[in-house]
């Protein structure tokens, strides 16, 4: 391709029709510019076309294409052609800075991720120049072009925060740090001497901001591994514009957004970064900046405002103390009464306060505020640090603060009392308050499990929220109701039990609240209380304290699903499941009515599966429904199958894929449960369950290997007798299976139904076709794991046909064969093989083998029976099976004999 | 040539299904690093500046008015090059008395000036034992500089004259060439070898075993500097045979009360133990660990650090080398260096901790009753970064090779929680070597069925909420490791009933979408 005029209007036209919305236009264009890509100047008709062609929309579109096509060619890739010839790349390279810098934004953004790309293959060696030319950019004093520069540098530079010390990276960072950092420190000297010349000029600052955000970031990168010489020697320099910028305050720079972060919180919030980087790794050489720091940003703390776009900077600047706060050497910085109550009046609680923000969440994205509040994704929220911050401060000063905050969660309460409907976020802000103090040790599971011991945790709930609780209107101040429900949900184990029966009923009232934060919360609350564990392991809520509201739960529970916004809510599935598991018969009255219900919801939600929690405790509750009926009526199986086979029928045949896997799973405990013959409903789904289709599905594996083992251990015989012609289809499924490394084991799970369960002559035509592909698996590609499944079939095989059948079948495929098996196989790697009922089958299989197969006491076969007796003996005690009382006690007379010339031979002496 | 701690492999053999590998780890030579050198290292080249032997004091007034009377550098080219003695002393003073200079001694300047043939040919001015002097003190300060200039003192020819001067009658002239020979020898590996090849050792030894009787105190130092820096420099290492002549003189002298001269000594040990296991060999088996084990402990802080640097060196070794350390008592020492004040020394001493713990399980029992697990997690909890760092180290190594009872033990003490703590440290490497040692916590709490309890402490201290964040860490090893430890020990929780449904798909397909 030449650099013709011809050639670039040719590619303009192309470009052109790549934006076209009508695909038979778009898509040939698309494709004409793919196959011609490989061309040498292509990428430079690119350049030429996105800097000079007339049309603004012709060069953004030259430029997104341009950046695509680095993107993926750019790339070396070992043992495949180079994409791009070198003249193009040295082109390239030589243009590009200069290209991106004088280029409007748009395209700017394109070629400064283009140059990343590059950048991240070859530079530094294979783009010496690169740093040079951008450092020589900061002398341009034009800031738009030093602002493409620096965002092109952190590009670059960013991954020096994750990657791993290397030789190779730190001489890249070394050379960048020989070649950069005394310009950028230059650079950010002269920007901020700038800013204050321009302190009246809002589009100047602006940009400067910019500047000084990126400089603070890529100092960052910088100082990320290892504190650099350059930066020790003027750590000075940085620290005290760093100081001086942190407690800068422009009204010019002030935004009017509430919400997006403005110039300076972003770069006051980077440089909190950068101060805990310093504070965290170079503790010694900091140590002379750390307390104007922790002035600084506390100072920044209580002045910063209440909105949204803050956040991030008060979270970063609260993490921030709170770290340094935890360091017994600077423990003194905050031991002051004062300074005390000044951080807790000042800075903490004033964020634990219920912003509008939070209210908004929690009415109009309750399932982010859920998250956020109950799952602890808050990490970045002003709360969360606030909390951490009281928890730091409680690691030394544990008494006063708790002193400090006692007076204020008092005079917050007092106000609720005084007008509840005007002042409940007082009593919001007082409840998140005693949790935190109180909460120092939690987890899921268990909630609260460390408190703190000046808090009267039972105290506060009698006197606070229980009162809130008992209302008779489950809809009044939502927020508050959700406190006390989280606030039982966290301080379970604290709450003596009688307090919790007390609460139960409270709970399952809530779960007719409108809100869906609060009947959330009361659903996880009762599903946290049924698994909690009293002694014996044991529940420690029972199914007889719980009989009086059985009903109501189940009612409630379901009537929950209803609302809207919380119809595929996995924690009132959750609570569904888990009440089940605790009621037990206690559900037997409901189970009619619960299934229908369980099986609509399954039909709507097999439109469209979405909440992958929700379907699974769906399932399981199905589940829990079939065992506990069953277990009581096994009869009952057929009113299920009657109930659930039309929507599974519908879920197969509509392939629902999420669904498969629990639909099969479901008919294998269904099947499992029938006593006698398998019934004809499931015959009939047989052969549709050997479809190829089926088992590409990884996910679909480990149901459908356990739904085929359930038909072989019940329909074994008519299967035989009735779909023999369906055999080679099984065997087929299996020689599938353990073709694969990965679903191996399934395939003799499968293998070794087969051999339990099928009459011996319905799968003697295919037993040598089946040794043979097993050898050839073992041939092609020998895993510990094939190998220990593969000692358990040939032993369970041994167990069933008799030590005589297995040796022949091995030495029909080959002469000596089963010598060989045991040799290399049996005896070097039977030990491997665990399970108890694996090690069990293995045991027995081997004795059979010692002491049946007279082959092994008079041919070339007993000097392996002497070392397979050696390593069975091994083996057995590893199997902690007791060798002489089983052998004497299962074996007749003539195998006792057999098996005492092996001792004799092993001088091994059964005791 | 900056030294760092590098990882460096030992596989050793667990009775784990799980092959797992502790790790010993040497220093390693590395080209690049970030940070300033070391002050607490030994300094490699000197300068002779502000006294001399002779006692002659260059306080800045009088430097001003020698300044005043002397010649300028083309008079000095000059007179050096004439025939005159007089003037051969008077330019050589010169020129010496500019490169004592405090500030900015004009190195190249005189080197351009090509006068070095000269001041080398000076040296054997038997005649002249002033004019050998100030030529000595001049060449020592030039070869106290860069490569290059002291590549021009080498390639002068003056190294077998300095070597001829060790012997000479006249003290100051011996001391100032052991301070010149010094510096030639610390600049690297190759002039290292070729002052040996100099026979530079013997005349060396001798002036050690008579100096103790006729000379000062700084004599010796001097004499202890240079065999430190013969010493000194890998790739490739002094050849053993010298090292071999050395080793006796440096027991001597460090039976020496003086600290200058145990701080040298000491580094010239910690020298030869940094290397390969047969080098830690020559040297331990002279017996010396239970003398170096003693200096540990010694209220210098200069004579600490290399006696545990050279320490921390042999238990990199091999395990009945490292036996040999604890035999000699580093155990009871360690615990005290693990609470020094200053930090480089807790992170040395982390780091010699952690190669004890990469060792059998039987020096392990050992770090265990010499009390070393207490004042371990207190390091962890609240010391410096780079030696919680190393902390960390001590802990996965431990944990890989210690028998489950010990780790136990190590739980007991509390390590958990600084551990989980440190997994929001801003450093990828140790947030995966963490995650690591969890996973090996984990294998014990499996042998023991106590896993869930294990989950239990981890989510209680606030290590699982860590741990989840860490599944979006930009480091893949990091992120995956997290992913690992989330999807096999609390992916549990999530699955709810799932004994009931016990088929993979449940738990995997399903559930870990929502982690």
């Amino acid at each position: 391709m030449e650099l013709s005029d011809a050639n670039l209007q040719t590619l303009t036209e192309y470009l052109k029709k790549t934006l076209d919305p009508d695909p038979s236009i778009r898509r040939p264009a698309e494709k004409f510019l793919e196959s011609v890509e490989g061309n040498q100047n292509y990428p430079l008709l690119l350049l030429t076309l996105l800097e000079k062609s007339q049309d603004n929309v012709i060069k953004v579109c030259a430029s997104v294409t341009f950046k695509n096509y680095i993107k993926r060619n750019w790339r070396i890739i070992e043992d495949e052609p180079n994409k791009i010839c070198e003249t193009d790349r040295i082109a390239i390279k030589g243009n590009i800075v200069h290209l991106m810098l004088s280029s409007p934004e748009q395209i700017q953004k394109q070629l400064s991720d283009a140059i990343s790309i590059i950048g991240r293959e070859d530079f530094p060696q294979k783009w010496p120049d690169l740093l040079t030319e951008m450092v020589n950019r900061f002398q341009s004093g034009d800031f738009h072009v030093i602002n493409g520069v620096l965002r092109t540098a952190h590009s670059l530079f960013k991954r020096y925060r994750h990657e791993f010390k290397s030789n190779e990276l730190w001489t890249e960072i070394k050379l960048v740090l020989d070649a950069f950092a005394q310009p950028l420190t230059n650079l950010f000297k002269a920007t901020i001497e700038l800013c204050s010349t321009h302190a009246n000029d809002a589009s100047a600052l602006k940009v400067l901001f910019s500047s000084l955000i990126q400089i603070a970031k890529l100092f960052y990168s910088l100082n990320f591994q290892d504190l650099p010489e350059f930066f020790e020697d003027h750590m000075e320099t940085w620290m005290t514009n760093f100081h001086s910028l942190l407690t800068l305050d422009n009204k010019l720079l002030q935004t009017d957004d509430e919400e997006e972060a403005g110039l300076l919180e972003l770069l006051k919030s980077q440089i909190c970064d950068n101060a805990a980087l310093y504070a965290q790794k170079y503790d010694e050489e900091f140590q002379p900046y750390l307390p104007r720091f922790v002035t600084a940003i506390w100072n920044l703390l209580v002045t910063t405002g209440q909105e949204v776009k803050y956040d991030l900077l008060v979270s970063n600047a609260i993490q921030f103390l709170a770290s340094v706060c935890e360091r017994p050497h600077y423990k003194h910085l905050f031991e002051d009464q004062n300074t005390l109550t000044s951080i807790c009046e000042k800075v903490i609680v004033p964020n634990m306060e219920f912003r509008a923000a939070d209210e908004e969440a929690f009415e109009d994205n309750s399932e982010e505020y859920i998250r956020r509040d109950l799952e602890g994704s808050d990490i970045d929220t002003r709360r969360r640090a606030a909390c951490d911050l009281v928890r730091g401060l409680c690691k030394f000063f544990e008494g006063p603060v708790t002193g400090i905050f006692s007076g204020y969660v008092n005079s917050m309460l007092q106000e609720y009392a005084k007008n509840p409907s005007v002042n409940w976020k007082h009593k919001d802000a007082a409840i998140y308050l005693v949790t935190s103090l109180a909460s120092k040790a939690q987890t899921q599971k268990h909630g609260i499990t460390q408190a703190n011991e000046f808090v009267n945790l039972t105290e506060f709930f009698v006197n606070h929220i229980q009162p809130d609780l008992k209302s008779a209107n489950v809809n009044e101040f939502p927020v508050l109701k959700a406190d006390g429900i989280k606030y039982i949900m966290i301080f379970r184990n604290q709450v003596p039990k009688e307090q919790l029966l007390v609460s139960i009923p409270l709970l399952i009232n809530h779960l007719q609240a409108e809100s869906i934060v609060v009947h959330t919360y009361a659903a996880h609350a009762l599903e946290r209380l049924f698994t909690m564990r009293g002694t014996n392991n044991a529940t420690l809520i029972t199914a007889p304290e719980m009989a009086p509201f059985v009903e109501v739960l189940l009612t409630n529970l379901f009537k929950a699903l209803t609302f809207p916004g919380s119809s595929e809510n996995e924690y009132i599935m959750k609570a569904v499941m888990r009440s089940f598991s605790l009621l037990q018969e206690a559900i037997i009255p409901y189970i009619p009515s619960l299934i229908a219900q369980l099986t609509q919801k399954l039909l709507a939600v097999s439109k469209n599966p979405s909440k992958p929690h929700f379907n699974h405790y769906m399932f399981e509750s199905i589940c829990l429904s079939i065992r506990i009926t069953c277990k009581a009526n096994p009869a009952a199986v057929g009113s299920f199958e009657e109930a659930l086979f039309m929507v599974f029928t519908e879920i197969l045949q509509n392939d629902v894929q999420e669904f498969i896997p629990y639909v099969f799973q479901v008919m294998s405990l269904l099947l499992e449960i029938h006593k006698n013959d398998i019934p004809s409903s499931y015959m009939a789904l047989f052969p549709h369950l050997l479809q190829p289709v089926l088992w590409e599905r990884t996910g679909n594996i480990p149901p459908l290997v356990r739904l085929l083992q359930a038909y072989l251990e019940k329909g074994a015989n008519t299967i035989a007798s009735a779909a023999a012609d369906k055999i080679p289809g099984l065997l087929g499924v299996f020689q599938k299976l353990i073709a694969s490394k990965a679903n191996d084991h399934q395939g003799f799970y499968l293998l070794n139904s087969i051999i339990e369960h099928m009459p011996p002559e319905s799968v003697d035509q295919y037993r040598k076709q089946i040794f043979i592909l097993l050898f050839q698996r073992l041939q092609n590609s020998k895993t510990t794991k094939f190998i220990k499944s593969f000692l358990v079939f040939i032993n369970l095989y041994c167990v069933k046909y008799g030590a005589l059948a297995l040796q022949e079948i091995f030495d029909s495929i080959q002469p000596k064969m089963f010598g060989m098996v045991l040799e290399k196989i049996i005896i070097p790697e039977i030990q491997k093989v665990s399970g108890q009922v694996e090690k069990k089958i293995c045991a027995v299989g081997i004795t059979k083998i010692l002491t049946e197969c007279p082959p092994m006491m008079d041919t070339e076969y007993t000097k392996l029976g002497i070392w397979l007796m050696h390593t069975h003996i091994n083996a057995s005690v590893l199997f902690m099976f007791k060798v002489p009382s089983m052998l004497s006690t299962s074996l007749n007379a003539e195998a006792l004999q057999y098996l005492q010339g092996y001792l004799q031979a092993a001088s091994v002496t059964l005791l | 040539m900056i030294q760092w701690l590098e990882v460096k492999v030992r596989q050793i053999q667990t009775g784990n299904s799980v092959n797992l590998t502790a790790m010993r780890r040497q220093r390693m030579e590395v080209n690049v690093e970030l940070r300033k050198a070391k002050k607490d290292e030994q300094i490699l080249k000197r300068r002779n500046i502000s006294f001399s032997s002779m006692g002659e004091s260059l306080s800045p007034e009088q430097e001003k008015k020698n300044a005043v009377s002397t010649l300028s550098l083309e008079e000095i080219v000059q007179a050096v090059n004439g025939n005159n003695p007089e003037l051969h002393l008077k330019a050589t003073q010169t020129a010496r008395r500019m490169l004592s200079r405090q500030r900015n001694p004009p190195l190249n300047q005189i080197i351009e000036a090509g006068i070095i043939p000269k001041l080398v040919e000076f040296l054997s001015r038997n005649d002249n034992v002033t004019l050998q002097f100030e030529a000595a003190w001049a060449l020592t300060n030039i070869a106290s500089g860069t490569s290059d200039q002291t590549r021009a003192v080498v390639e002068a020819g003056a190294v077998p004259a300095f070597v001829a001067l060790l012997s000479s009658p006249h003290m100051h002239i011996s001391e100032q060439s052991v301070w010149a020979l010094g510096n030639i020898a610390g600049d690297g590996p190759m002039y290292r070898d070729s002052l040996i090849h100099n026979n530079v050792i013997p005349p060396l030894l001798a002036l050690v075993s008579t100096s103790s009787l006729v000379f000062q105190v700084g004599f010796l130092r001097n004499i202890t500097w240079t065999l430190s820096n013969l010493c000194r420099n890998k790739n490739p290492y002094p050849p053993l045979e010298a090292v071999r002549q050395i080793l006796p003189v440096l027991i001597r002298l460090l039976k020496h009360e003086d600290k200058d001269i145990l701080s040298d000594t000491c580094w010239a040990v910690s020298y030869l133990t940094d290397g390969s296991n047969d080098r830690i060999h020559v040297v331990v088996e002279t017996g010396i660990l239970p003398r170096l084990v003693e200096l540990m402990a010694s209220p210098e802080l200069s004579v600490v650090t290399p006696a545990l640097r050279a320490i921390g060196n042999v238990v990199t070794g091999t395990d009945e080398q490292t036996q040999m350390a604890i035999d000699a008592g580093v155990l009871t020492v360690l615990p005290q260096l693990l609470q020094h004040p200053k930090p480089t020394i807790q992170k040395e001493a982390a780091w010699t901790l952690s190669n004890i713990a990469a060792g059998p399980c039987h020096q392990i029992q050992q770090l265990i009753t010499c009390g070393l697990l207490l004042p371990l997690v207190e390091l962890l909890d609240k010391g410096e970064f780079k030696a919680q760092k190393e902390a960390v180290w001590a802990v996965a190594n431990f944990t890989t090779g210690g028998t489950v009872q010990q780790v136990v033990e190590l739980v007991q003490y509390g390590v958990l929680k600084p551990l989980l703590n440190l997994l929001s440290a801003r450093d990828g490497k140790t947030i995966l070597v963490i995650l690591d040692t969890i996973s090996n916590l984990f294998l014990a709490a499996e042998k023991l069925e106590e896993t869930e309890k294990l989950c239990f402490l981890v989510e209680e201290l606030g290590g699982l909420e860590k741990i989840e964040a860490l599944q979006t860490h930009n480091n893949t090893m990091v992120y995956q490791a997290a992913l690992g430890l989330i999807e096999r020990y609390f992916a549990s929780e999530v699955c709810g009933l799932s004994q009931l449904l016990p088929s993979g798909s449940m738990g995997r397909t399903v559930i870990t979408c929502d982690l």
